[in-house]
């Protein structure tokens, strides 16, 4: 009730505020006019009754001003003065006004742009309906040192049915086809998936619609659902694509819908097809056999339903599926069972890189602030008579701390505007930078929660910076007022600023460690040797179209491939420039590409136990030569090695160490649990053909002249540069297979440089913002000795008047820097040590806590603070002792 | 003029007064003025700068209410007219002075 009234009584004093302001001058005038009557009534001259009632009435205005102050909307009119008032007085200071708004936008910008990627990828729910619901199924052997055994169409079935807690579980793989019907054969990355995979994911369609129960059937229509970009970037965003028809497989495939835009998640697949409608995974033993797990799993966890608890059903499934199919599982093969939230898959290698570069800025914007607020120290110390004045005609306290605060957030605000420029004009960098970690980068954009944010951020920057001066300005004010001006007024205020300087030197010294880790490990992953020689090799993706080159089984039809490739490589090696040309199965440094399997030496093992697993590879002759991978023992494949002579196989020393004592060459192995033997021929040097911070896996190389592929890529060493063969060579392809696509042309140097690209752009960013850091903390230390100085003009010349070397008052002033420094990098020294294990996850070949380092970053922030303090220290050497002692 | 001494209102005690002078009737700002320092024998002096700003506040808080009407020679005067909340109000304000006067009394006394 009383609330209510309030709230009308402080609306009507806002909305009519004209009316009620005359209702206050009448109410004040009749009181004046009773009481002058009154007086008049008591007798004496009108004039001198009209005086006295004034007088004693007091000051109209006066009154009126606190008759306001009860209505509850005097903070309103006070801000929009304190406003005007603080905005004249930043446009008079220009350049205070343009540092600190510089200052406060970079680190605000650098906030705001770091927290889009962070919203994006890690805070916004994936564009899927409830997409907390959706897991992918994963078979762990542990004790075989298998990350994910991978699924088999029956295991899909027997999870979805005996599974209670997940509504459904769908199937999925992607390969690649050759899509013809357009402008020339496109090589498509193919989702290969269950019918009901969109409806698990929580997908709906953009265009036409995804596939429907029963289409995944055998013997049921090819049907095509199309990516969102492939649609827009191949087909040019027809609008009536759906029905179009395309050749596949020697099928003709339907397109029935466009997905919209999502993550490429599980892969940046192109198109998707049901299950039924892949050449492969309808062949009878595929679907047949339990061991043929070339798949994954994907589920929607009932509403509900705790991951918790789908995780405990689904590692209950796997135990009743290896006690009811022991034949399905090899000795030693015991995989366990367990799912993950996609979300968690999808942003879980993006997650420290992220989180780190937010503590980052988050520290970048600490140390701005704390510099701004020494600055706005520094400008209160000419403002003290000004503020003075104002206190002297009434301003209160609070009214004082308000207009500060007032100036900060408007310097905040203008920080604000400037960041958020920063942050558009950084997106595109930065999605492509999160592009490496996640498929979710695509998420990225400024929206409102970034606004909201970036505006949280101006409103506590400015508070921050607003009263942390504010402060000791009042210590300061009050004894300004009661005439204490002088001498011990600064010393609050100076020990502020000391405290500030030091803070920024602390935090510097934090980012400079964390910078410095980055770029040592940037350094050793670039001295990683990879074990070939990158300068100077074309690579290119070949992909013939398969359903030529098959035999009725469809089985690869060796003889045919290779009536493709051996005339190439003689083509190839013909083109003016080209040193050797090779065939492989992939390029290196390919996390993408795994083509995992067991193997059996002869002698040792045996078909029905568990065996050592390896990375399969094919290579032609001239490929480790083109590459530059060394030959250890025995020899390199060579022209003969084709079908008809003795299977042969090349291994990584890596393996050769691991499995033989002695020397492999000449033994046997088999990949096929015994069916087949491939005589070892050679030992090649180890390549990091995954990724340059995993270590080099173990390789079985086959012959590529007995185990041709259809998907394959092309090497060409050249003496010249590379790139420049491109076209000659895809045109050479061309006239061997119209068919053929050739894609991702690109050299190994560029393979290297990418590969570096993340960790190198981590490195960089870490040491850009150290920098910052570093720069603003200077001019901070530099700031506050110089105010030392101005401080102490009097006593230093006094010093000096009697007799004080320049050099001993530099070293006084300089010691002062020279102890903030001390105490900054201890401070420092305990943050970095408690945050660096932070940061470990990102470092490659160097301890969070590497002593060089913590040593070099330490001689770089005394270096830099020795810089910053010599220059106003210098300066006091200087003073005239004459002119210091008239100081005043 | 007769100087009559001086006593400063405390906060609070100024609000306490308006509310038990409105409680005889409706009053505008003058008239309530000049109730208190009649019936306190001078004692008590309402000082304006203070007056209208309490009487604002009391009206905000909804413990007075205020309405235009004539006043005795016609002129146009804002009236003040205790509400049930100020009446309430009156009620515990006047309480804890006694209470506040009696322990300061007794204190004068005895110690």
């Amino acid at each position: 009730m009383r609330a209510l009234a309030r709230a009308r009584h402080f609306l009507r004093a806002l909305i009519s505020r004209g009316r009620v302001e005359r209702e206050l001058a009448d109410e004040l005038a009749l009181h004046l006019e009773l009481e002058t009557e009154k007086r008049l009534r008591d007798g004496g001259p009108p004039e001198e009754a009209r005086r006295r009632a004034a007088i004693a009435f007091g000051g109209v205005e006066s009154v009126k001003d606190e008759v306001r102050e009860s209505w509850g909307i005097r903070f309103l009119e006070t801000l929009g003065q304190d406003l005007k008032y603080g905005a004249r007085s930043l446009r008079r200071n220009p350049g205070f006004t343009g540092v600190v708004a510089l200052t406060l936008g970079l680190g605000i910008g650098a906030n705001t742009a770091v927290f889009s990627v962070v919203r994006g990828v890690l805070l916004r729910p994936l564009p899927y309906a409830r997409g907390q619901e959706v897991v992918a199924l994963h078979q762990p052997a542990p004790e075989s040192g298998i990350e994910d055994i991978g699924f088999s169409v029956k295991d899909v079935a027997d999870y979805a049915a005996l599974t209670p807690s997940l509504e459904d579980v769908v199937e999925y793989h992607s390969m690649t086809f050759t899509l013809l019907g357009g402008p020339e054969p496109q090589r498509v990355r193919t989702g290969v998936v269950s019918a009901a995979f969109f409806d698990v994911l929580g997908v709906a369609p953009m265009l036409g619609r995804t596939f429907r129960k029963g289409e995944d059937a055998m013997g049921a229509e090819a049907l095509l659902v199309l990516s969102h970009s492939y649609w827009q970037q191949r087909l040019g965003g027809d609008p009536n694509v759906v029905g179009r028809r395309f050749e596949m497989n020697d099928r003709v495939h339907t397109v029935v819908g466009v997905l919209p835009p999502l993550p490429g998640y599980p892969d940046e697949n192109d198109v998707y097809m049901p299950a039924s409608a892949c050449p492969f995974r309808t062949q009878p033993r595929i679907l047949e056999d339990r061991r043929q797990r070339g798949y994954q799993a994907f589920a929607r966890v009932k509403a509900g339903v705790p991951l918790e608890r789908a995780r405990a059903d689904v590692a209950t499934v796997v135990e009743r599926l290896k006690s009811e199919y022991p034949d399905a599982y090899p000795q030693g093969l015991a995989p366990t069972a367990t799912l993950v939230s996609v979300r968690e898959e999808m942003v879980r290698s993006a997650r420290p890189t992220l989180l780190v570069l937010l503590g980052t800025v988050a520290l970048v914007l600490l140390i701005a602030c704390a510099n701004v607020a020494n600055l706005t120290l520094a400008r209160l110390s000419d403002r003290g008579r000004e503020m003075g004045v104002r206190a002297a005609l009434g301003a209160g306290r609070v009214r004082l701390l308000r207009q500060l605060l007032t100036e900060s957030t408007l310097l905040a605000a203008l920080g604000g505007v400037l960041g958020l420029a920063i942050a558009f004009l950084t997106r595109g960098a930065l999605v492509q930078f999160a592009a490496r970690f996640t498929p979710r980068a695509d998420e990225v954009r400024v929206d409102g929660a970034v606004l909201a944010f970036s505006l949280l951020a101006t409103v506590l920057t400015g508070l921050l910076v607003g009263s942390l001066p504010g402060l000791p300005a009042f210590e300061k004010l009050a004894r300004a007022l009661a005439g204490d001006g002088r001498t011990t007024a600064g010393r609050s205020r100076q020990r502020v600023r000391s405290v500030l300087a030091v803070s920024q030197l602390a935090l510097s010294f934090m980012l400079l460690i964390g910078a410095a880790l980055m770029l040592k490990s940037f350094a050793n992953l670039q001295k990683v040797d990879p074990g070939f020689r990158p300068d100077r090799v074309l690579t290119m993706r070949i992909d013939l179209n398969w359903s030529k080159y098959v035999n009725p089984e469809r089985r690869v039809d060796r003889q045919r491939v290779l009536q493709v490739f051996e005339p190439l490589w003689e083509r190839v090696r013909g083109v003016p420039g080209v040193v050797t040309a090779a065939t492989g199965l992939t390029f290196p440094l390919n996390s993408a590409f795994s083509n995992n399997g067991s193997f059996m030496i002869e002698g040792i093992h045996q078909a029905d136990q568990a065996l050592p697993r390896a990375d399969y590879h094919a290579a032609s002759a001239h490929y480790f030569e083109t590459l530059g991978v060394p030959i250890l023992r025995g020899r390199a494949f060579d022209e003969h090695d084709r079908d008809g002579a003795e299977q042969v196989a090349i291994v990584s020393q890596g393996l050769a160490r691991r499995y033989w004592a002695g020397d492999p060459v000449g033994q046997r192995i088999s990949g096929d649990r015994g069916q087949t033997w491939a005589r070892i021929v050679g030992i090649a040097g180890d390549v990091r053909q995954t990724a340059l911070a995993a270590e080099p896996p173990d390789i079985i190389y086959y012959s590529f002249g007995q185990f041709p592929g259809y998907a394959s890529t092309l090497f060409v060493r050249s003496s010249g540069d590379p790139v420049a063969l491109a076209d000659r060579i895809t045109a050479e392809i061309r006239g061997l297979d119209p068919q053929a696509a050739v894609t991702n042309v690109q050299t190994l140097e560029t393979i290297r440089h990418d590969a570096l690209a993340s960790p190198r752009l981590t490195a960089f960013l870490l040491g850009l913002f150290a920098f910052v850091a570093l720069a603003i903390s200077a001019a901070g230390l530099a700031g506050v000795l110089a105010y030392t100085v101005s401080q102490r003009t009097r006593e230093i010349g006094i010093r000096m008047a009697l007799g004080a070397q320049p050099g001993s008052v530099l070293r006084m002033l300089m010691g002062q820097g020279l102890a903030s420094v001390v105490i900054g990098l201890l401070i420092g020294l305990v943050g970095a040590l408690g945050l660096s294990q932070l940061v470990s996850g990102l470092l490659f070949g160097v301890a969070p806590t590497d002593p060089w380092c913590f040593a070099g970053s330490a001689i770089v922030l005394v270096a830099v603070a020795l810089v910053a303090s010599f220059l106003p220290a210098r300066r006091a050497t200087g003073i005239d002792p004459i002119l210091a002692l008239r100081t005043e | 003029m007769p100087t009559a001494p001086n006593v400063d209102l405390l906060q609070g005690t100024l609000d306490l007064l308006v509310l038990r002078t409105l409680r005889t009737g409706p009053q505008h700002g003058w008239g309530i003025a000049q109730r208190i320092q009649q019936i306190s024998e001078d004692v008590l002096r309402v000082n304006q700068g203070s007056l209208y700003p309490a009487l604002h506040r009391l009206e905000h808080e909804g413990w007075i209410e205020a309405e235009w009407g004539s006043s005795d020679n016609n002129r146009r005067a804002k009236f003040y007219r205790l509400t049930r909340a100020g009446e309430k109000r009156l009620g515990e304000e006047t309480a804890s002075w006694e209470r506040l006067s009696t322990a300061v009394a007794r204190v004068l006394r005895m110690a």
